[in-house]
Order: structure tokens, then sequence, then C-alpha cells
């Protein structure tokens, strides 16, 4: 039998060794690559403006064929049938919809040079071409003066919200307030007050009617018209003819509306900041927990537990922890936190506001316990790790010069491992900034009114329910099935996750290194 | 022999309580099962240097490590036994081992100077005992490092790093720690091992002006050493003290044989 070791030279031998170590390496970096990749094409292309087509396709269901404005995509099919998706909007669908053309179905299809994405505020979008203005004054002004008429708009706008906050809210809780003395229906007090408060209303009202008579005349492909009114209108973006300069800018704006406004439609549209917001605020919260936690147990493993088979035991079973699948620890969240010991707290400090609990369901702060629980042994192995590497002679010197145990673990032990802690607290923020299974049993919600921080007491509201990128995603990956522009979404937001969690480590590896630098041994 | 002009030679084996730094009586300890010091009972005379020498693991390092208790750091360490300091036994389970080991200061066979700035490595046993004052630390670091020759090459730069010392500033950079605490008794677990001729002379030579402030006790495995720098030596043999006396005599005229086939290197 002729074996390996016989056949080749030692030097081939070795290089055979190197290439199957290096093609095995190099398909690893091929698997990283192409997620990073995908996730970037698939995640930019949803603010990159697509082109917007004059197609004509036949409908089965109908047995008619239609003229559109649409932007188009292919979802390929098995066995090679190019199957169409199609964004566009019509006289019977104004405010955009979606289908699926077969190929064989669609008659034609052209760039439609005057055609516009009308993004209106709700995050709809209107497919068509825009005509001229109108105005107040049944004017027609050309589009060219879009800008002017938009400012006089948003004027009007400032005005009408200028007059809710300083006049009508006010007016609305004095009212309220007679309402909870009991005060009569026609006391004089009331009837000044309604009379104040209706003469407001009728101000707003001719306002609004001023507003809305500005609009935006538009036509489908079919040739009807349409009318929107321009304080509906976030941007006219007329794609097909935009520079690049002018597509860069838009992307810009796009990133910028993704990042800082809150979703809108079902999360398919507008952006994802309560999301980022939260993600951030539970990893800073978790981090805040799980650090003391960790490092004190591993304290406790290193320094002082004695040296038997229980402390191995417990090694051991910390170790496995980090093994338990995470919806386990969302279960136990759910079931011991925000049951057994939310509910508890309830009972004993806001029993009056039972049987509405207050602490005893699921929000941020059972979430970034439960967050905590689960990455609680990666930092207790990385503390015990960076413990492990004190030298002896320096433990010794510093019991010599009088320290006690105590001493010596504050002043000498924690400070020279303490770039061991930063690398258990780096890998505690990557995980907890990626998991999602747990989260959405404790307190991570598809869409939440509030954000978990605001302006009222007490600021940094931990029983609220909060968004989660990694959540959003989930939800965007049942919208993708059905939906193009919600799949892109979910692309966008995988992409600013994966940001997310490269700026938090970036963050802890510079503090580890200044770390390291001053405790160089 | 200048020694000889500088002070009287004393009598180790029949010290006065007066001239006596540290007492040992009846010393065993066991690390396990492990009988490492067998019968120990000696005398240390006060304001001299005082060296222990033997074979490695004769156990004249854990005996040196008795007197300030860093035995206690070894699980399964045991001890029957007292040891004298100032008139009270530091072996009692009362005693304050914090203190103690305040009184009785030790250096290590390597630099062990903490990674912080070389001010916070002089500080460090001060700031533990509770003093705060800037100028009161102040003035104790420039005169540890003073004591331990070492200001005129630090003092532009006490709070750089002390790790880029060189080994022999390290060692004295621990010396002036635990010369800080003004200790009564220093202890120098072979503390120029690690080091090269020239450094280890300059350490001898700094030790011999040590003896003025504090009682010192030197492990040693070079017996050159022993007899260059100490006043009195004690020859140590698997866990038993064989033979302890002045310098002079031990390394001249050895009672015991064991002794002088250590001392002319038959083995060990």
């Amino acid at each position: 039998m002729v074996s390996l070791q016989n056949m080749l030279t030692p030097a081939q031998r070795q290089s055979f060794t190197i290439s199957i170590t290096a093609f095995l390496a190099s398909l690893l970096l091929l698997a990283l690559v192409s997620i990073l990749v995908l996730i970037v094409v698939r995640g930019g292309a949803y603010f990159w403006p697509s082109p917007i087509y004059e197609a004509e396709f036949y409908n089965p269901a109908t047995a008619s064929s239609k003229t559109v404005y649409a932007q188009m995509r292919v979802r390929t099919e098995e066995s090679g049938s190019r199957v169409w998706q199609v964004s566009y909007s019509d006289a019977s669908h104004p405010f955009g919809t979606k289908t699926l053309v077969e190929d064989h179905h669609l008659n034609d299809r052209a760039l439609a040079t005057e055609a516009a994405q009308i993004d209106l505020q709700d995050g709809t979008t209107v497919f068509a071409r825009p005509n001229h203005l109108v105005t107040a004054g049944g004017t027609r002004p050309p589009l060219s003066d879009y800008e002017e008429n938009k400012q006089q708009v948003m004027a009007l706008t400032e005005r009408i919200e200028e007059i809710r906050e300083t006049y009508l809210s006010g007016i609305h809780e004095q009212l309220a307030e007679l309402d909870i003395r009991d005060v009569e229906q026609d006391a004089p007090a009331r009837l000044r007050l309604n009379a104040e408060f209706a003469k407001w209303q009728g101000q707003t009202r001719e306002l609004e009617q001023q507003r809305n008579a500005y609009q935006l005349d538009v036509t489908f492909a079919d040739g009807s018209h349409l009318q929107v009114p321009l304080a509906d209108i976030e941007r006219v973006n007329r794609v097909n003819q935009q520079s690049w300069w002018q597509k860069i800018q838009m992307v810009t704006s796009g990133i910028w509306t993704f990042l800082s406004e809150s979703p809108k439609q079902a999360n398919t549209s507008g952006g994802v900041f309560p999301a980022l917001f939260g993600t951030v605020l539970m990893v800073f919260l978790m981090t805040i927990i799980v650090t003391p936690f960790g490092v004190l147990a591993a304290v406790y493993l290193s320094e002082y537990a004695p040296d038997n088979a229980f402390t191995a035991a417990i090694r051991v079973s910390v170790s496995n922890m980090a093994g338990v699948p995470s919806i386990v620890y969302g279960v136990f969240g759910l079931g011991f936190f925000v049951y057994t010991l939310g509910g508890n707290l309830d009972d004993l400090f806001f029993a009056d506001r039972l049987p509405a609990p207050t602490m005893g369901t699921p929000g941020l702060f059972w979430a970034a316990l439960t967050m905590a629980i689960l990455t609680l042994p990666v930092v207790i192995v990385a503390t015990e790790e960076g413990l492990r590497r004190v030298p002896d002679g320096l433990k010794a010197g510093s019991y010599a010069l009088g320290a006690t145990k105590a001493e010596t673990v504050l002043y000498t032990i924690l400070p020279i491992a303490s770039p061991g802690i930063m690398t258990g607290v780096i890998l505690a923020i990557a995980r907890a900034a990626g998991e999602v299974a747990p989260l959405m049993l404790v307190g991570a919600v598809k869409f939440a009114p509030n954000l978990p921080l605001d302006g009222e007491f007490p600021y940094l509201h931990l029983d609220r329910q909060f968004m989660h990128l990694g959540v959003l995603i989930y939800d965007g990956a049942f919208h993708s099935q059905t939906d193009a522009k919600g799949a892109s979404m979910m692309f966008a937001a995988c992409l600013l996750l994966l940001v997310v969690v490269f700026v938090l480590n970036i963050l802890a590896v510079l503090l580890r290194t200044r770390l390291r630098k001053r405790y160089l041994l | 022999m200048l020694k000889l002009f500088e002070h009287e030679t004393l009598d180790v084996s029949n010290l006065s309580d007066a001239e006596t730094a540290l007492e040992v009586q009846d010393l065993n300890l066991w690390f396990g099962n492990k009988h490492v010091l067998q019968d120990i009972s000696m005398r240390i005379p006060k304001h001299r240097i005082t060296a222990f020498i033997g074979q490695s693991g004769c156990g004249k390092s854990t005996l040196v490590s008795a007197f300030n208790r860093l035995n206690d750091l070894y699980p399964g360490c045991r001890y029957q036994g007292s040891i004298y300091l100032d008139g009270r036994d530091i072996n009692h389970k009362k005693e304050n081992v914090s203190r103690l080991r305040t009184q009785v200061g030790m250096v290590f066979q390597r630099p062990n100077p903490f990674p912080m700035s070389i001010y916070d490595n002089v500080s460090y046993g001060l700031r533990l005992q509770g003093v705060r004052g800037r100028r009161q630390l102040d003035d104790a670091v420039e005169s540890a490092l003073k004591d331990a020759a070492l200001w005129d090459e630090v003092k532009d730069r006490l709070f750089e790093s002390a790790q880029i010392l060189s080994g022999g500033q390290q060692q004295r950079l621990v010396i002036a720690r635990a010369l800080a605490l003004k200790p009564d008794v220093l202890l120098l677990d072979e503390p120029t091992s690690a080091l090269d001729p020239l450094t280890t002379l300059f350490i001898e030579e700094l030790m011999a002006g040590l003896k003025k402030r504090c009682t010192i006790v030197i492990v040693t495995h070079n017996m050159q050493q022993a007899a260059r720098v100490s006043d009195y030596t004690a020859f140590l043999h698997q866990g038993r003290l064989i033979e302890y006396t002045d310098s002079d005599t031990l390394f001249t005229m050895p009672e015991k044989k064991q002794t002088e086939d250590y001392i002319t290197g038959r083995y060990g």
C-alpha cells in the first residue's frame, strides 16, 4: 500500500499542507466578503433611486391591460421565466401599489423622462408626471416655482402649529380641568373658553384651507389627473432626469431620513431611528449591568474561591452557560424577570395601578437584564483569563507592602487585568447587539410609539417597550416575501446593525488599547 | 577585615534582648505533608546584615517569608513555634498581618515594580496606610528614593512608567518602595540573582549603607556575596539550621563538616 508519506517529498508535503489550509482560509474570507458585499449592495439599493418606466402590461385577473408609470425590479423564479415586481400608481391606486407581472404579460416598457417619484409625508409614493402647481388664487405657476410655493406652505404650517401650541392646547387643558372639577356646562368661565377655542380653531381651519389650496397637478400614464396638496409632499424626484450629483444628494438625504426618522407604513419606509436608539441604549444598559457582575464573579472564582472540585464545577457550568441557546434566556427572562420579579414589584410598589402591570410587563430594563445574564459567561471567562495573567510576583509585592487581599485586588490585580476585562466586554457587546430572539420575549417590539428616553420625568423610562434593529430585520424578512421595498429596507437595517456593532467594538478596542499601554507588562 | 573595627562582633548564640531584632523559637513549618522547616531557633541582631545560605530547597526563602508571614498566601502551609518582633509573637492568631508587613519589608528575586508611575510605586504602601497629603507623600517618596540611591536617576521622570527602568534600577525602586514605609527589618530574597555583576555590586554597597536604618536579612546563593556583605551568616540544610555565627568565622573556620563541604563547593 502506498501512503501519502511515501508518495511526496517533505517539501511537497509541506506545500500540500499550506495549500489546504490556505484554501480553507480563503474560503472563509470569501464567505465573509460575499456577506458584506450582499448587504452593502442590497442595503445601498434602498437609498439609490431606481429609474421610472412607462410600462404596459396585461392583467389576467381583469383580462385587461393598463399603462402605468412604475419602478420595476426583476424577481427571478425557478425554470427561468422572469417575473417583474412592479411598483406603480394609477387612477385607481394613486398612492402606489405593487404587483407581480410575468414577463410574457409585459407588453411594453420604456424610460419615462418626465415622470417623477413623489414621496409623501405618510411614507407612500406617487409615480406620475408633474404638470404644474395650483395656488390659492387659482393661478397655475410652472413647476420651477415649486420651492417658492413650498416655502409658503411651510410658513402656513408653522403658523398653524404655533396657534395649536400657544392657544389651543392651553385652552384644551383648562377645559379638561373644568371637566375634572365638574363645572357646569353653562358656567361663564366654560362659555368664555369655548368661545375662545372656537375662534382660534376657526383661524386654523382657515389657514389649513389656504394651505391646502396649494397643490401639485400630476398626470398618470393613462392620462387621468390628480391634485396632491403640497403640504403632504416630502420630495419630488424626477429620477430619470437627475444627474449623478443630484442622485448622490438624494442618497445622502435618504440616509439622513433613514437614520433620523420613525418608520412609516408598517416598517417598510421612513427611518429606523427608534430602533437604532433602542439597540444602542439596550446595549449600554446591558454593559453597565454585566460588567460589575461579571468582574466580581470572576474575581471571586479566581482569587477567593478554594481550589476544589466545587469551584471547578462552577467554572465548567459558567462556560456551558455561554452555549445555552439564546431563546432559553428569553424564556427565562420572561418567566423570572417579567412575571415573577416584575409582578412582585408591582404588588409591592405599584399596587394602586393593578391590574394594569407597571413592571410586570416586557420592557427595556428586563431586556437589558436578560441580555446581561446571556453575556455574563463571556465576561466572566475573559476576566478570569485576564486575572490569571497577573504575575504572582506583583501580587506578592503588593502583600509585602502591607496590602490586604481586597486592596491588592483593587489596586494591583484589577488594573492589570483591565485589558482582559475589556476583551470580555467587547465580546459581550458584539453578542448582545446581534441577539434578537430573547428580546422579542422581554421587551422589543415591531413598533413603539415612544422612545425610552424623553423630556418627561424620570427621563429614562426603563419600563417602556422599545424598538430594536434586529427585530426590525426579522420583521422585514417577512415583508420581503411580498414586497421588494420592505426587503431593501431590511438590508439597509442589516447594514446599519453591522455598522453599530462595528462602531461599538471599535470604541471598546480603543479603550482596551489605552489600558494596555498604561498597564503594559 | 575592616569590618572588625567598625563594630564589635556579637555572639549570635547569646544575644541580649536589646540587641535582637527577631527571635525565632522552635519554628516548624509544613507545606502539605512536606516538613520544610524543622526546629529552627535563632536570634537575628539589630542593625546588622544577616545572610542565609544553603542549597536550593533548603528552606531559606521560606524561613525569610515566615518573618513577614508571606507564607500565609500559599494554601496548605502550616506552622508551629514563635517568632518575636518587638516582644510580640507575630505567629499569634491576632497579629495584624498588614501592619507586620509594613514593619518587615521584603524585596524579591525578580524586580516586580507595579505597572504604574515611579511615584505611585514608591507611595503605594503609604497610600494604603491612609497617607493622602500630597506634600507628605512627596517628601516620603524623595527620601525613600534617596535612601535607595535612585533619586538622581529618576527625579526628572517620577511620573513615567516604572516599566521603562533597567533591571538594576527596578530593583532599587522596589527597595525604595519598601523603605518608604520605614521598616524595622528588610528581607531581601536573592535580590541580585537576576542582575549583572556591576549592578549587583551597586546594590551590595547600598545594603551596607542601609543597615544604619534597619536590620537586613538577605538570602543568597552566592557565597562570595554572603562573605562580602553580611555580618552574620546562617547555613541551612534540608530545613535545619546547621550553623549560625559571624560571617568571618563561618567562611574561614566552619565548625560543622556540612558547612565546610557546602562553602568549599563539595555539594550544593
